[in-house]
């Protein structure tokens, strides 16, 4: 479900943006699924077509919906969203995060293993997407 | 037939002494939906009596579809529909007849979409017109402006008093129904949650003049918040670049900016301040807080 408020400092065609984006992300949007008309999702949000349309035309661009013509819009088939190296520096980032927090926890490696292990599996990540298979 | 809906050149109006519009030139493009904003006394309701000949100005020129405002047919003003805050209608005549009445005086009446906007809005058609709610009267106000598919839709403060219920009814119908015939819908308002849902443009007006057109993303995207350190004496406010609005807040200046990146971050750094943090502001702090402000032209802030 997509939600907007006003009076807030993002613009409402970037939180519309930003909420389909994670909906795509978390799998909740799963490939191949339709999106709602511009002007359906105008009427469902109560917001101008045209705000609707900048932000289906970013997400577009960006890769993560295509149109297909007079069908309307799909979230597309997962694909490689970074380069190797993006990738790898993100990864790296991430990782110095989750170290510098744990570290004063104490516990021991092999409990942090598998305790993420476990966590990451649950997940059931679309390894498709953040893999690439283009 | 120019690709304007209004223009106006150097238009004045005074009442007595006090001047309601002060030179103002501003051209609208036709198409979308426009929103104008302003503090009471802006001259927002003045601009919309002269566009339409209802009032004569002082000095200067309007034209409003590419007619003198002062010299409109009845053809003409037959494509242009207008809604004001009162909603003023008969309070005795029956919806019915109200709606009979004006189906004749306008040969483009769109049944459909008159019946369409008022399914929104609990309306009977035997109901005499004084006994409608405000937001029932709003509703059948805009039904029939609606359904004159008008090329050109003015609005004075149209959700003013309505309940939340009847505002959205009323936005979805200007927006969905309005919007989509490709007419140009020139509206006031001060609910900022509303322009910000609604306006493809939006134009601050301030004393009589124009101060700012631009869609209203890129109008929030010039305004600043920034939270910063400044060592020694409170600099004036007219030194600091930009500037719509400074607290003091903890210890800490909260000035609130407008254009002013670059000259701003000299100027700290000429005075040997710290940035806490750059923050962006919502679209209604960012209204508000160049309404607020007092007056300040972009010469005087690069001065």
């Amino acid at each position: 479900m997509i939600q907007i408020s006003t009076g807030d400092s993002r613009p409402i065609f970037r939180q519309i943006v930003d909420s389909i984006r994670l909906q795509i992300a978390t799998g909740e949007l799963e490939p191949g699924t339709k999106l709602p008309s511009v002007r359906g999702l105008a009427m469902q949000l109560t917001v101008n077509t045209n705000t609707v349309a900048k932000a289906y035309n970013e997400l577009t661009a960006q890769g993560w919906l295509e149109s297909r013509p007079g069908l309307g819009l799909f979230v597309s088939k997962p694909r490689k969203l970074f380069s190797d190296r993006e990738r790898e520096r993100r990864l790296n980032e991430a990782v110095q995060q989750f170290i510098n927090q744990v570290i004063g926890l104490d516990y021991d490696p092999d409990e942090l293993l598998q305790r993420l292990e476990r966590d990451l599996r649950a997940l059931d990540i679309r390894s498709a997407r953040s893999a690439g298979n283009e | 037939m120019n690709d304007l809906a209004i223009a106006t050149d150097n238009l004045s109006k005074h009442y007595g002494r006090k001047r309601a519009l002060n030179r103002l030139t501003v051209e609208i493009p036709r198409g979308g939906i426009h929103a104008i904003v302003g503090s009471n006394g802006a001259g927002k309701s003045t601009l919309f009596r002269l566009l339409l000949g209802l009032a004569q100005p002082s000095s200067g020129r309007s034209q409003i579809l590419g007619r003198d405002s002062g010299a409109l047919t009845p053809e003409l003003r037959g494509r242009i529909g207008f809604v004001n805050e009162e909603h003023t209608l008969p309070d005795w005549m029956r919806v019915e007849a109200v709606k009979a009445m004006q189906q004749r005086l306008y040969p483009q009446w769109r049944e459909d979409i008159y019946r369409e906007v008022l399914g929104n809005f609990d309306v009977h058609p035997d109901q005499r017109v004084g006994e409608l709610s405000r937001g029932e009267r709003a509703g059948f106000n805009l039904s029939l402006a609606l359904a004159q598919s008008p090329e050109l839709l003015i609005l004075d403060e149209p959700t003013l008093g309505l309940d939340v219920i009847a505002k959205r009814a009323f936005l979805e119908a200007l927006m969905f129904i309005g919007a989509e015939q490709g007419g140009t819908i020139i509206y006031c308002s001060h609910q900022m949650e509303e322009i910000e849902r609604v306006a493809d443009n939006l134009l601050i007006m301030e004393r009589g003049q124009l101060r700012s057109m631009s869609p209203p993303d890129e109008f929030r995207a010039r305004v600043g918040y920034w939270i910063v350190d400044l060592p020694g004496n409170r600099p004036a406010n007219d030194e600091i670049p930009g500037l719509l609005q400074a607290r003091r807040i903890d210890d800490q200046h909260h000035l609130m900016v407008i254009d002013a990146g670059e000259h701003l971050q000299q100027f700290l750094r000429e005075r040997g301040a710290r940035v806490h943090s750059r923050q962006a502001v919502s679209l209604d702090q960012a209204i508000i807080g160049y309404l607020a402000k007092n007056h300040r032209t972009p010469d005087r802030n690069a001065r």
